[in-house]
């Protein structure tokens, strides 16, 4: 109960105070010059904090900031370039396959015609080729028989022309007979 | 028992040639020296690991993610980075001043170390230390600081006579009159006196920016007192707790206001653009 007399005391005292200063302001205790002095103490707070902690700190954060959304970006940047190129190349390699496939498949349609044109260009050289031979050989045949249809009449003339000497002249025979015979005596 | 509520005025503990030196100076000034020595420490560190191009460590990452949560608060208000960045000096400051000067009000000695003085005749304890927002010089002294460097970056932002546009609205009154347009016009002498009215809510938040500080604080102060001379043990504690969010709470609001206020004053968009775009 004494506790909340004083209290009610101290209370009147501090505004009966109040009231003898004069003036609102004065009353709350404004003083130009305490306003400048604060003033300027805040002042100082500011300019150091401006100074030292939030000027470069502040620069420094936004740097780093910056720095890393760059680093970011970048690393997407090549995220990207990659799957595009990796695209690029899986394009390239079925083109590649493709293309290989098709020149096989030519290839071997072409060398298939190669051949049967060969077969065929063999085929008709060698029939050919048969043919010039079999000509060849009747050529030769019908040649021989002539040759040896003329030699045969030869022989028989020469046959007949000695047959037909030897019977004329028996008598010539008969004379080189007895002289041999004179001869062994 | 004795009982003396502190007065709504801080004390003068003694004269430095014609400036009274009050309890509440002496603590504002120790805090002043206390963020002097966090700014060489700061500015040390800064220069140690910055200009090495090393990852910073230590004290120097407990600042740096301190000014990393201010930016991005600023941000949620200005939405802008480089606004942020222009504005966090200013806000952040008052931030951090009015945070640490009502939480020094906290600590042990405040209010109860004190000389033995005659006021009004009596005997009276005078404390030699006493939170520095229970000062209204104090306060008012940071509210037209951050309503009057708002105005300063204001005109720095948009130019001078396009803000001087924004309390005396002789341009958009011309543009109107120049169109012949009766509705335009009028709409444009009512803005014209809206400016003017505009010019004492600048006054008006430099009031209520001091006030409500020094309100806050003080009263915080008197409950203290007044607790701690009922019960000493123990029933304050939730007191104090609560003082120690008061404290935090008004440093946010102090804080916020100003950099809306900052944010306002450099925002370009009167009916000056609108007025422009209609011809």
């Amino acid at each position: 109960m004494f506790d909340l007399i004083s209290i009610a005391h101290a209370a009147t005292e501090a505004a009966q105070t109040e009231a003898q200063s004069g003036g609102v302001l004065g009353t709350l205790g404004i003083n130009w010059k305490l306003f400048v002095a604060q003033l300027v103490n805040f002042s100082v707070v500011m300019w150091v904090l401006w100074k030292f902690v939030f000027g470069p700190v502040g620069k420094k954060l936004e740097e780093r900031r910056l720095k890393i959304d760059k680093a970011l970006k970048d690393a997407q940047d090549v995220e990207k370039q990659k799957t595009e190129f990796e695209a690029w190349r899986e394009e390239e390699m079925r083109k590649t396959r493709t293309q290989a496939a098709e020149a096989l498949t030519a290839a071997q349609k072409e060398a298939g015609q190669l051949r049967e044109k060969l077969l065929a260009e063999t085929k008709t050289e060698q029939e050919k080729l048969g043919r010039q031979a079999q000509e060849q050989i009747k050529a030769e045949q019908q040649k021989s028989v002539l040759e040896i249809k003329s030699q045969i009449g030869d022989l028989v003339i020469l046959a007949t022309e000695k047959i037909l000497k030897e019977k004329l002249d028996n008598k010539r025979d008969q004379e080189l007979v007895k002289k041999a015979i004179d001869t062994l005596k | 028992m004795y009982l003396v509520l502190p007065p709504l005025a801080a004390e003068t503990m003694f004269n430095v040639g014609s400036l009274p030196v009050t309890n509440s100076y002496i603590n504002t000034t120790i805090t002043v020296l206390g963020f002097a020595l966090v700014g060489f420490f700061v500015s040390r560190a800064a220069k140690k690991y910055y200009a090495k191009a090393v990852s910073p460590a230590g004290f120097l990452n407990f600042v740096e993610s301190v000014v990393e949560v201010m930016l991005e608060y600023c941000d949620q208000v200005t939405r802008d980075r480089k606004k942020s960045l222009q504005f966090l000096p200013i806000a952040g400051s008052l931030f951090l001043f009015i945070l640490v000067s009502n939480w020094m009000g906290l600590i042990p000695g405040t209010g109860s170390i004190g000389i033995w003085h005659l006021v009004h005749g009596e005997k009276e304890l005078v404390p030699l230390f006493r939170p520095g927002n229970t000062d209204l010089n104090m306060t008012v002294a940071m509210a037209v600081l951050a309503v009057v460097s708002s105005h300063l970056l204001g005109i720095m932002t948009i130019g001078f006579f396009k803000y001087l546009n924004k309390f005396i609205k002789l341009g958009d009154l011309y543009h109107a009159l120049i169109s012949l347009n009766p509705v335009k016009i009028l709409t444009a002498v009512i803005e014209f006196f809206v400016g003017l009215i505009e010019i004492f809510s600048e006054i008006a938040k430099m009031v209520s920016l001091s006030l409500r500080l020094y309100g806050n604080i003080f009263a915080g102060e008197v409950l203290l007192t007044v607790l701690a001379s009922l019960i000493a043990f123990f029933v304050p504690l939730p007191f104090m707790a609560l003082e120690i969010l008061v404290g935090l709470i008004q440093a946010v609001v102090f804080a916020m206001l100003t950099l809306v206020y900052l944010n306002m004053a450099t925002m370009d968009h009167g009916g000056h653009g609108e007025a422009e775009q209609a011809h």
